[in-house]
């Protein structure tokens, strides 16, 4: 029984009870923040087995970058439209235990009987040692065998920022140009027909954002008392 | 007892099979999304194991894409949360059915 052993058991298994922690909690902050527990392990895990570069990137993305965007979305969202808690009909809940169990009874066999592989390559933890550490290994490796790919990396980083920033634009800012007013309605019949319009605009925003001239808009007229929205809302 | 690659390789397969059961189960598409970046590193885990019996360093560099690509994964995938919300709809796989309106 080495140390080494010890400490695995220990990190392991804090890292599958976070780990648990994320599906069976209630309130979304929780699982949250039971993940950053999963993840610490995950990365000392990565250290054990020689990888000290990825485990500091394990923390400093997922648990520093990742997680701090899902608790900023998780508060963003209005908490009274979160889903109840709701861990699937009992059906499901037994099909997805009776699935995990034979996934990893299968992936159990696949390791008890697997042969253990030789050490074929060149980065033995000597040889990691003479070239100045993980991160130089990594790096020497990444930008020469892989530079191909390090640079594709780099494209979908930008094309997933480009996508989350288009994704993320308020609607007024998409579809600027339509009215709807109501003909049941007086409010805003008289002030958006004449020239030049400038109301007060309920939601407080500045009214100079709505002074569009009249000509350059789409004004949907309906009988609907409720359906008036204000040029760049977007009609509901 | 010796630490061995198949220790590691268990728990990482664990790890992948908690993560695939709160897929399966929950509704809430943010634990669903935190649940899918839990199997992420449980492949890590796995890829790193080998990376560190075969004395390869491969395996880690793989990683270290794998990490890209969750991070920009992530941030389209919580702009769409946004985005839903935004429109006052609940972040709910069971009513999220389709993309449009």
């Amino acid at each position: 029984m080495s140390w080494e052993l010890v400490f695995f058991a220990v990190f392991s298994a804090a890292m599958l009870l976070c780990g648990l922690g994320v599906v069976a909690f209630e309130n979304p902050v929780h699982s949250a923040v039971a993940l950053v527990g999963s993840f610490i392990n995950v990365a000392a895990l990565f250290v054990m087995l020689g990888a000290e570069f990825l485990g500091v990137l394990q923390i400093i993305v997922y648990t520093g970058a990742v997680l701090v965007l899902v608790l900023f979305t998780i508060m963003l969202i209005d908490p009274t439209k979160l889903p109840e808690f709701y861990v699937g009909a009992p059906l499901q809940r037994f099909a997805s235990v009776v699935v995990g169990a034979i996934l990893l009874a299968e992936i159990g066999v696949a390791i008890i009987t697997r042969t253990a592989l030789e050490q074929i390559g060149p980065h033995t933890e000597a040889m990691v040692q003479q070239m100045g550490g993980n991160v130089q290994a990594i790096g020497q490796v990444m930008l020469s065998e892989y530079a191909l790919a390090f640079e594709i990396a780099s494209l979908v980083l930008t094309v997933g920022v480009v996508g989350a920033v288009v994704i993320g634009l308020p609607n007024r800012m998409v579809e600027p140009n339509t009215v709807t007013m109501s003909l049941g309605h007086t409010r805003g019949s008289s002030d958006m027909l004449a020239a030049g319009p400038k109301f007060e605009s309920p939601m407080n925003i500045p009214a100079e954002r709505y002074t569009a001239p009249v000509g350059e808009r789409t004004v949907v007229m309906t009988k609907d008392p409720d359906a008036y929205t204000h040029p760049g809302e977007t009609s509901k | 007892m010796d630490l061995t690659t198949n220790h590691f390789l268990f728990v990482s397969a664990a790890l992948f099979v908690i993560g695939m059961m709160g897929v399966l189960t929950r509704r809430n598409i943010l634990i669903i999304f935190m649940c899918v970046e839990m199997m992420v590193a449980a492949v890590g885990i796995t890829l790193v194991a080998f990376s560190h019996e075969t004395a390869t360093i491969n395996g880690q560099v793989f990683f270290l894409f794998a990490l890209a690509v969750a991070a920009a994964e992530s941030a389209v995938g919580l702009a769409i949360v946004v985005a839903l919300s935004r429109q006052g709809r609940a972040p709910d796989v069971e009513e999220m059915q389709t993309l449009k309106n």
